[in-house]
């Protein structure tokens, strides 16, 4: 005999649909006059529907369906079934780029954070011409990527970089910056810290926010400044801090144009970071099929990284203004 | 009565307007069965280089080529970018005719027609008129599917400059024949500060047409090694042999020199590029270099073509006395989505023109494969050039053209490999052997096997 609780299965299963079945004759129109409106809502978002369509869920779909098959650019996709998922486990050339990625990201991303927040915290002190500064601090947001890898190569190159004829002239030897591959993912990230501007105007937005009167409270009680920092600013914009986290995490996995152009995953694919590798099986060997299968796994890889992400938050997020 | 344009009324004129503008987008282009036009049509012809756009005006300028196009009109893009040409070619709109790289690839997936029959019916274009290496390049499995253009002559010589030798105490008319002959010059010609920083290099053997890895301009490893790395009827790599393990220890002894951190700073001198860039800053004496290397530095910095000169390219010791010479080169090709196939022939004939040989001859320092052209060049237009043109005829070894459908996989793997050897990462009999693997797997898993 089937117990209580089974016996109710049923009935609660029932009552949901019936629920989602009242959700949604609430969402589509009753009346004609209702459904005019709702077409010609419809109308205007359209152009946004079309392209959402056609140049985002098409170009996706396209890729998970390539991604189980052999093809090339140029002649009919095989089906070849998970064999492009399966491969991975025995790619050398895989690991290897996820390591450089996983190294990346685990790196770049909190030292990042923590150089665009040191230099908030910097400019949102009393400091002489800090408009002058903050215009430069937040600088190399606005430069394009090209120019950025351009400076630096002529910065850090070691036959001709300024940093390396400057040790030159002063009779010391020169460092390769960027053509170790010991130096060169680090050097990477120092560029990656040096150009954490658009990070910088979040955090220093936040910390304008956070009200004087909790400092003054903390001052009177006789915290000093460390603990000032770390009771009062660090967790009023600890949800920033998530922020810049989760945004510098994804696209830290996306890591390409910087090192492409740097050094192209050079020297001794210490930055062949996975984009490039993508990108090569792509557009050098015509494995579309495999490239596809790569940018599936970068997808599932990113969103799990979040979920993380968002699923520990609650332990170092404060939100002021959050019911709970 | 007035007539007055409500808000509703506004909505549905704007709908509608935005309606028939979609559909009048999807209305298809032009097809291939285009109708006649009277005034002609246009042919698409696109080249990857950027140097012959600099001097577009002055090609387009031929007063004959009328005469090859009749009422058709000749479009050229030159410069076109990696992505473009590819995504073009994969989306269905690719050039009518054009050179765009990747010939074997496009062959290999009957990307672009066959031209035998155009070939045929030509009296420009035979078989006997061009260097055998570049005909041949230009077939797949029997099947003429381009025609040599552009640039075509052979792609190896040992460039010095000899001012820079003569200064490091060596004799400029002797140059070496060996790599180990080689290393001498190297050794005496690379300088370091007091304290160690490089100053200037002799010899990087993999810049430039010394580095290149397997593809139209044969390979430079192994034709100085002498190995052939693909058997094309069995479809078999051979890879992992002493030959190319020696190649790899040997030359990765000139990068141990230089210091491989070095390299990478000193091959990217200032505004050159990263092809040849140390050499034509005088911070390199040697490199290994296709005949384009008289009349490019020539053209683009005369100072250093002044001191160039030219010799055969160095072998190991057990090859001493092979005078070796690789052919090869580019080609036109018309490709199956393109428009106008008809049309575009008149382009391969055009490029075999004197004008258009002229053109790219004496202003970029090109040569095609054309013999007839070639014949009849002045031979000491540009420095060296000569020991080029007698080159051909007193080679006695002439590096393999070999046809790999992953050609551009064993390429990028032949650079990585390369520097883990003179990295000391891996031995040159581990990395051939790991070469080996690599490639044979990448052959099954692209469905060529």
């Amino acid at each position: 005999m089937p117990s209580k609780l089974a016996r109710h299965r049923p009935r609660r299963f029932l009552r949901r649909v019936h629920t989602i079945v009242i959700m949604l004759r609430r969402l589509l129109p009753a009346t004609p006059r209702e459904w005019r409106t709702f077409l010609l809502g419809i109308a205007f978002a359209s152009p946004w529907i079309i392209g959402f369509l056609g140049f985002t869920i098409f170009p996706v779909g396209s890729a998970l369906y390539y991604s189980f098959t052999r093809y090339d650019l140029v002649r009919d996709p095989v089906w070849i079934g998970v064999q492009n998922y399966i491969a991975f486990a025995d790619d050398a050339d895989f690991r290897l780029v996820a390591g450089n990625t996983l190294w990346w990201v685990l790196l770049s991303s909190p030292l990042g954070v923590l150089s665009a927040f040191l230099m908030a915290l910097l400019l949102n002190s009393r400091i002489i011409f800090r408009s002058f500064f903050r215009a430069i601090f937040f600088f190399p947001a606005i430069v394009p990527v090209v120019v950025t890898a351009f400076v630096w190569i002529f910065l850090l190159n070691i036959q001709y970089g300024a940093v390396n004829s400057t040790l030159q002239a002063w009779g010391l030897k020169t460092v390769p910056f960027i053509s170790s591959p010991k130096l060169m993912k680090w050097s990477l990230v120092v560029i990656h810290m040096w150009s954490q501007g658009a990070a910088m105007v979040i955090f220093l937005a936040t910390l304008q926010d956070v009200p004087k009167s909790l400092y003054e409270a903390a001052t009177v009680d006789g915290a000093n400044a460390f603990r000032r920092m770390w009771n009062i600013t660090i967790p009023m914009v600890s949800p920033i801090i998530l922020f810049n986290l989760v945004m510098s995490f994804i696209s830290g996995f996306q890591y390409f144009t910087l090192p492409w152009i740097m050094t192209q995953g050079g020297p001794s694919r210490s930055a062949e970071f996975y984009a490039i590798y993508l990108y090569r099986n792509a557009f050098q060997w015509f494995r579309m099929g495999k490239a596809s299968a790569l940018a599936w796994v970068l997808f599932l890889l990113i969103l799990l990284f979040t979920y993380l992400i968002f699923r520990t938050s609650g332990r170092f997020v404060y939100y002021a203004g959050a019911t709970r | 009565m007035t007539s007055k344009l409500t808000r509703r009324g506004f909505l549905n004129l704007a709908t509608a307007t935005a309606g028939l503008t979609a559909l009048a987008a999807c209305v298809p282009a032009p097809s291939g069965q285009a109708a006649p036009e009277e005034e002609g049509v246009t042919v698409q012809f696109w080249i990857f280089w950027n140097q012959p756009g600099r001097i577009a005006d002055q090609i387009m300028a031929d007063p004959n080529l009328p005469d090859y196009m009749g009422d058709n009109t000749l479009e050229f893009r030159t410069g076109v970018a990696n992505e473009a040409r590819l995504a073009a070619v994969a989306g269905g709109t690719p050039p009518d005719i054009g050179a765009l790289g990747y010939y074997l690839d496009f062959m290999a997936r009957d990307v672009v027609v066959e031209v035998t029959d155009y070939v045929a019916a030509s009296s420009v274009i035979n078989e006997e008129d061009y260097i055998a290496t570049n005909w041949q390049q230009t077939h797949y499995e029997g099947v003429q599917k381009g025609v040599p253009a552009i640039e075509g002559f052979v792609r190896r010589g040992f460039f010095y400059n000899a001012r820079m030798v003569s200064d490091a105490g060596l004799d400029p008319d002797v140059p070496p024949v060996t790599w180990d002959e080689a290393m001498v010059w190297h050794k005496t010609l690379t300088q370091f500060d007091d304290t160690g920083n490089l100053l200037q290099i002799g010899l990087d053997p993999y810049d430039a047409e010394g580095g290149v890895g397997p593809g139209n301009d044969g390979w430079g490893i192994a034709d100085s090694f002498g190995f052939h790395y693909f058997d094309e009827e069995t479809k078999e790599f051979n890879l992992d042999n002493e030959e190319f393990a020696e190649g790899l220890e040997v030359w990765g002894d000139f990068i141990r020199l230089i210091g491989p951190d070095n390299l990478v700073g000193m091959r990217a001198v200032e505004g050159q590029g990263t092809w040849g860039g140390a050499f034509n800053a005088e911070v390199q004496a040697c490199i290994v270099e296709g005949y384009w290397m008289s009349g490019e530095t020539y053209n683009e910095v005369p100072d250093v073509a002044e001191h160039l000169r030219v010799s055969w390219t160095p072998v190991p010791e057990r090859r001493r006395g092979v005078k070796l010479q690789q052919g090869g080169g580019h080609m036109v090709q018309m490709f199956r989505d393109g428009t106008y196939k008809d049309e575009a022939w008149p382009v391969a004939e055009w490029l075999q023109s004197d004008y258009w040989c002229d053109q790219i001859f004496h202003n970029i320092g090109w040569l095609p494969s054309y013999k007839p052209y070639i014949d009849n060049a002045p031979r000491d237009l540009f420095p060296g050039l000569e020991f080029i043109f007698d080159s051909v005829a007193e080679a006695n070894y002439w590096g393999p053209q070999i046809r790999c459908e992953i050609e551009d996989f064993v390429r990028v793997k032949y650079g990585e490999f390369r520097e883990a050897v003179y990295r000391d990462q891996i031995s040159g009999a581990e990395a051939v052997a790991q070469m080996q693997e690599l490639c044979t797997k990448e052959y099954q898993a692209a469905g060529f096997a």
